[in-house]
């Protein structure tokens, strides 16, 4: 009582409608305001009934009471200190196994009380049937199905408000304490606690909060009890293994009794349809992943096929451009920057981007569908075998896009070491900037064979993922016990075409303003050093190409792929640029080293005549796995805060790098 | 009803589970699964990840971060606007 008014306080977990069954009693006489020295918003109303005034105290939404949150001790706080006439405790009526818990945990307390079956309609619709009066023999306080959105309809509630207030309705919690008194140590320890010990709580409702493991209410009984009753005390809560499981179990049997009889209660069991099956089958979810994903790369060519032919004709203009400029009699310089420059790596670029489009168009669309989901779940072994959790697979999702995003995503994970090590696997997956590269100089090497190539690519990052994880794993992650993760998988559903497409060309126009960022500069950069008005010997890269040559053949990498090699550490989308530089246009370098090719004037057969079918696989693996970029190098250090870490994750990706493409071009030497 | 220390244990295999495989596999309905699941999130036994909320929405020096979409929007290239969202929730032992 405050003034003589009564008070009522509004008890219920989120979503309850307790916010709701505030304003509907309220009205406009409400003022919000923060509980004493938390940041925890308190909101109290008033209304008039039958000349009386009434206070409402809505207590913060909370799952239980149990001391996990500055709201939930605000709520047990200000309900154990007397100052509410009554609670009125809210559940969700159409799902009552849930939402009873509140009431549950409420048990014990001594506080009169009332239950409100909310969102009555809501149950109803689900063909859900309750019966009030029989949950109320069963609890002995008054209980009313309402839905509070309805405020013409609180004449039940009222009533109950009234009984309540009247009769000081507690509820009957002999069923639960039963159910408590199963749970070894809980009679023993009730038996210590003397009634009163601390205001506003029964011994019933101590004894299960301190098996529970409530630090408070542990703390508080300790210093309140004294001599051998401490001693036995301690003793017991020392014993108590699992009490949080053990008294959460009580609850729910309790729930599940005081529904048996009141509701029909309809349980969904589960049901597997065949793809369901066949995906997520311990045994052959993995191949069927495999092949669904094989599936999509192959499906993606398909709307790829549109913008490379863009490319390939603008490719084409390049001879009449030339032509026309040099008739014009536009300086050599000019020239070559317009059409070995600009035109060729616009044509590069768009075809990149025919593979962008169909990559993120099929992945889109199995996200949306929700394979996505499955195949991070089908795959979660297999992380738990690399030492990582569960969430690793969305950073190692997101690297498909980009690394650098990857680095960042990986900042949900709590533990450092598994941290790095995600972040250090997600650089194996190929990016973006990777996929669209390395489609377009399959196809243009390997014709139909592009496919195989790419599932290599994919095998190769498997295994590299799983050498790395070896590598870092034993230092960044000590072996410990792991617990399988358990995964809500989001149900099936048509893609929603235009968010998908949106995403799509968003993705297309975002990678096409960052390939021209990165190519143009690059290639302009590469170009001008290959430069030479006279004898070829005397352009600068000409002179460090040859000289390191001798090294960079044994990974398959003649001199100009191996610059390449050298500005993908910049951004894989420079690479191709480069190439395009440095093997196009009359006074350069080009025209030295390719003899009588160079008179072959389009760029995709000039690579095909100069670049043997293992020196290009050797190239395709050494950008592939080489560092991302610069930028995703600083994310890493950003996430890690290890410079240390950072170079030697970049050393050892640049190292494994040329290995690859050795291996790949010594293999591809016996092949071809 | 099954039983949370069950559900533990069946985990203790290190192998992922879905909702209704767990439903399937301790013989009770989806809804009791959820409840143990949302009991054990509250109680910090068990942690709950939104998969589609993981991602580069905060990579603020991605030069492809906040395209003219609001300060917390992810980058155009990397994630579909508001993350993926299609992929689930997951919970892991703490």
């Amino acid at each position: 009582m405050i003034d003589g008014k009564t008070v009522i306080a509004l008890l219920g977990q989120p979503n309850s409608g307790k916010s709701t069954l505030f304003n509907g009693l309220t009205g406009m006489k409400q003022h919000v305001g923060n509980w004493p020295g938390k940041t925890v918003e308190k909101k109290e109303g008033s209304f008039f009934r039958n000349g009386k005034e009434y206070i409402v105290a809505d207590l913060p939404g909370t799952y239980s009471l149990s001391a996990n949150s500055d709201e939930e001790i605000i709520t047990r706080d200000y309900i154990a200190s007397g100052k509410a006439d009554v609670v009125c405790i809210l559940a969700d009526s159409s799902q009552l196994e849930r939402s009873m818990f509140m009431l549950s945990d409420y048990a014990g307390i001594e506080v009169p009380c009332f239950l409100v079956l909310n969102l009555a309609d809501v149950a109803e619709d689900q063909g859900k049937k309750i019966n009030a009066d029989a949950l109320q023999k069963k609890l002995s306080i008054p209980v009313v199905l309402l839905s509070a959105t309805d405020n013409k309809s609180y004449d039940g509630l009222y009533k109950c408000l009234d009984e309540a207030l009247k009769e000081k309705t507690v509820l009957n919690a002999d069923s639960l304490i039963s159910e408590y008194s199963q749970i070894e140590g809980f009679d023993e320890l009730k038996g210590l606690i003397p009634a009163g010990i601390i205001s506003g709580y029964s011994t019933n409702w101590l004894a299960a909060k301190a098996i529970e493991g409530d630090k408070i209410v542990r703390d508080k009984l300790s210093q309140a009890l004294s001599g051998s009753d401490k001693t036995k005390y301690e003793s017991i809560i020392s014993n108590t293994d699992k009490g949080a499981l053990k008294t959460g179990e009580s609850k729910f049997k309790w729930i599940d009794g005081l529904l048996d009889g009141v509701v029909n209660r309809v349980e969904t069991k589960p049901v597997f349809g065949k793809f369901d099956k066949a995906i997520t089958d311990k045994r052959w979810g993995k191949l069927v992943v495999i092949l669904v994903v094989i599936g999509g790369l192959i499906g993606s060519f398909i709307p790829a096929l549109p913008l490379m032919g863009v490319g390939m004709a603008i490719s084409a203009l390049i001879p009449p451009v030339s032509s026309a400029m040099t008739s014009a009699g536009a300086p050599a310089l000019l020239t070559g920057i317009v059409c070995n420059v600009l035109l060729q790596s616009l044509a590069f670029i768009v075809q990149m981007l025919g593979f962008v489009f169909g990559v993120t168009l099929v992945f889109g669309m199995l996200e949306e569908i929700g394979v996505m989901a499955r195949i991070s779940y089908v795959f979660d072994n297999t992380m738990g075998k690399l030492g990582l959790q569960g969430k690793s697979v969305m950073p190692f999702l997101v690297s498909f896009g980009c690394t650098m995003g990857g680095a960042a995503g990986a900042r949900v994970i709590d533990n450092w070491g598994q941290k790095v090590l995600t972040i250090a696997l997600a650089w194996a997956v190929p990016c973006g900037a990777a996929w669209s590269i390395i489609p377009m100089l399959s196809t243009m090497f390997f014709g139909p064979g592009a496919v195989l190539v790419i599932i290599i690519i994919l095998l190769v990052m498997i295994l590299h993922m799983w050498v790395t994880a070896k590598v870092f794993g034993a230092k960044l992650v000590p072996a410990s016990e792991r617990y399988g993760m358990i995964m809500e998988l989001p149900p099936y559903h048509k893609p929603k075409w235009s968010a998908l497409l949106r995403y799509v060309f968003g993705r297309t126009k975002d990678t096409f303003l960052r390939v021209i960022k990165v190519v143009i500069p690059i290639c302009a950069v590469f170009w001008l050093l290959s430069y030479s008005t006279g004898s070829v010997e005397e352009s600068i890269l000409y002179k460090i190409g040859t000289a390191i040559e001798p090294v960079t053949k044994v990974f398959g990498l003649n001199w100009q792929l191996f610059m390449a090699y050298v500005a993908s550490s910049v951004g894989k989308e420079g690479a191709v640029g480069v190439l395009s530089a440095l093997y196009s246009g009359t006074g350069t370098v080009f025209g030295a080293v390719t003899g009588a090719n160079a008179s072959v004037d389009n760029l995709n057969q000039l690579l095909l005549s100069n670049i043997a079918k293992p020196e290009a696989l050797a190239f395709m693996m050494a950008v592939t796995f080489n560092v991302p970029c610069i930028v995703a190098i600083a994310a890493t250090y950003q996430e890690t805060h290890s410079a240390k870490w950072t170079g030697l994750i970049a050393a050892y990706y640049t190292v494994v790098s040329l290995l690859l493409a050795c291996i790949a071009y010594h293999i591809g030497l016996l092949i071809w | 009803m099954a039983s949370m220390n069950e559900l533990l244990t069946l985990l203790k295999d290190g192998n992922a589970r879905s909702v209704d495989h767990l439903a399937a596999e301790l013989d009770t309905s989806i809804e009791d699964i959820e409840r143990m699941l949302e009991y054990m999130e509250k109680m910090g036994i068990l942690k709950r990840t939104e998969l589609g909320k993981v991602g580069c929405s905060d990579c603020s020096t991605c030069p492809g971060h906040n395209a003219g979409n609001g300060a917390n929007s992810p980058c155009a290239g990397c994630m579909p606007e508001g993350g993926f969202k299609n992929m689930g929730v997951i919970w892991e032992v703490v």
